[in-house]
């Protein structure tokens, strides 16, 4: 008896999960579906699937301004944001002193914001700053929200670092700089990696912050944002689906290279 | 394990530390600092001086400027709600069937958070449209019935709004699970506890922390939530994002818009402050 009801709970919750996993691909799915019709109004299921609008859209050069500019900013955003977070996340999770506990709690206020919020907010900042926003301004907003996030994904790989390895470096001479190189370095270097990785892609996706932030530039997110409201046509389901392929390959590519440069894959938590 | 005090690495902390203080001072911290100078200058003013006052924000009350808060509000409170009853069982499930099973269920929960968020919406009204929308379009196709929409509506964009937040309330609260000593669960079940004594005494008080983290995650992204009413909501009513960026943008009013900004920003701060104080972050991340 128990045991039968206890098999129908765990039928349940298996088929609850697939319900969850489902759902939240239904408007991913609904994206790739419109994107393959080049009929001015969408008229689900189409009369004819094509893939005219990925031609359309490779060879528009809206698109591909679109793509620069949200790919100059993500780079920046990658390289300052794992610069400085390695750096607060040794702070953070490292070493001990005085303010660390407070510093902990100051640094996830950002993440804890409404973005819109802080986008509205930097606007104002930089108006009164007399700084014209332009993708620049958008790169700052998007590092305010993002180290934080960096420095958290880099600080849980230091928990499991052991500080004696580093002492043990020292005592057998070690400058700072080696030990930290040679010790340190590679024990963060998953952190970093996936660090850089959540940066890229957190970075690549914002619409909050840059809708608020990037003034006369336009971002991917922001441009597919006002194409929804207004002027339809196939070539932006198109775009989205281009600009989310971008992430996958990133996210592939990334992986791939781990794997290979990794001769064994090591437990990562 | 952590623990280590040798006087040569004392300071080390302070200086790590700097890079990342130093940037949120000058874009979170003197932000703030300038938009709260705003929101006490007189009407209109594009330049701050000592003329202080607070009649910006008697105007945003007396103009009607508390609705969008509180449609704001009760958006994010219906979102948190929903989100949590959506949750728990998932991370529930999620936590059962640990193993390679659940560990692909949780990595296709995680890859839409990587997914713009326009794109998302954009999906999500695309399936809701009416006529030849994807749900629309094939229940016509197969059924020949015609359905109606709720794109356009209040309702629409609460299910974006649950939609976009529920893997904030998810992973915390899954990490709230997976620290739940599984043989206290089999113990109190063999000494005859029943489902709601162990969801009530066992489950809520030790995943408690990882809760707090996501309810509150949810709830303030979602006080400030904007694209969901644009895309989905068609405007139905006005959120305090919108009515914010209308009053910088279009109305050129910064102290106004700064004051409405001062509101949001004061609500989320009596909310975050308190709990995040309270949240053991040690205890949380080291399993």
């Amino acid at each position: 008896m128990s045991r039968s009801r206890k098999g129908v709970t765990i039928t349940l919750q298996k088929a609850w999960l697939i319900l969850v996993v489902t759902l939240l691909y239904v408007p991913i799915a609904s994206v790739v579906l419109a994107s393959l019709s080049d009929t001015r109004y969408m008229q689900f299921p189409h009369e004819v699937w094509t893939i005219e609008p990925y031609r359309q859209a490779l060879a528009s050069y809206t698109t591909i301004t679109l793509h620069l500019t949200s790919f100059r900013i993500a780079f920046v955003v990658v390289l300052f944001s794992v610069i400085i977070a390695t750096c607060s996340a040794l702070a953070f999770a490292r070493y001990e002193w005085r303010g660390r506990s407070l510093f902990r709690r100051l640094i996830l206020l950002p993440i804890f914001f409404p973005q819109p919020v802080l986008g509205l907010a930097l606007l104002l900042y930089f108006s009164a700053l007399g700084i014209t926003p332009d993708w620049r301004t958008a790169a700052f907003a998007h590092l305010i929200w993002i180290v934080p996030i960096v420095t958290l994904v880099i600080s849980i790989r230091l928990y499991n670092y052991d500080v004696a390895q580093e002492e043990a470096a020292f005592d057998l001479g070690a400058s700072r700089w080696q030990a930290f190189r040679e010790v340190t370095l590679p024990v963060l270097l998953p952190g970093i990696v996936s660090g850089a990785l959540f940066g890229f892609l957190m970075s690549w996706s914002n619409l909050p912050l840059s809708v608020f932030t990037s003034g006369a530039d336009t971002t991917l997110p922001e441009w597919l944002f006002s194409r929804t409201a207004t002027n339809y046509s196939p070539l932006v389901p198109a775009v989205a689906v281009i600009a989310t392929a971008i992430s996958g390959v990133v996210i592939l590519i990334v992986g791939v290279a781990w794997k290979l440069a990794t001769p064994q894959p090591t437990a990562t938590e | 394990m952590s623990k280590s005090t040798s006087g040569l690495r004392l300071d080390a902390g302070t200086w790590f530390m700097l890079p990342a203080a130093l940037l949120l001072i000058a874009g979170f911290l003197v932000p703030i600092i300038i938009v709260a100078s705003y929101s006490l200058m007189p009407e209109r003013s594009f330049e701050l001086s000592a003329d202080f006052s607070v009649t910006n924000y008697e105007t945003a009350f007396a103009e009607g400027y508390w609705l969008p808060l509180a449609w704001s509000a009760l958006g994010a409170f219906l979102t948190t709600a929903i989100c949590l009853l959506l949750a728990w069982p998932t991370a529930k499930a999620l936590d059962r069937f640990a193993g390679r099973w659940a560990t692909i269920a949780t990595l296709l929960i995680a890859l839409p958070i990587f997914i713009s968020e326009s794109v998302r919406l954009f999906g999500l009204s695309l399936f809701m449209m009416p006529g030849g929308g994807i749900l629309a379009g094939s229940i016509n196709g197969i059924f020949g019935v015609s359905i109606g929409t709720v794109l356009n509506t209040q309702l629409a964009a609460l299910i974006g709004l649950v939609y976009i937040h529920f893997p904030f309330v998810l992973f915390p609260l899954l990490l709230g699970f997976s620290q739940l000593p599984r043989d206290q669960v089999d113990a109190a079940r063999d000494l005859g506890a029943s489902p709601l004594q162990i969801f009530r005494e066992i489950e809520v008080p030790l995943t408690a922390p990882g809760a707090t983290i996501g309810v509150l995650l949810c709830f303030v992204l979602s006080l400030g939530a904007n694209a969901e009413m644009s895309i989905l909501g068609g405007q139905a009513v006005t959120v305090i994002a919108r009515a914010i960026e209308q009053r910088f943008n279009y109305a050129q009013d910064w102290p106004l818009g700064a004051a409405l900004t001062m509101l949001v920003i004061v609500l989320t701060a009596l909310i975050v402050l308190p709990l995040l104080k309270r949240i053991d972050l040690d205890k949380l991340i080291q399993r």
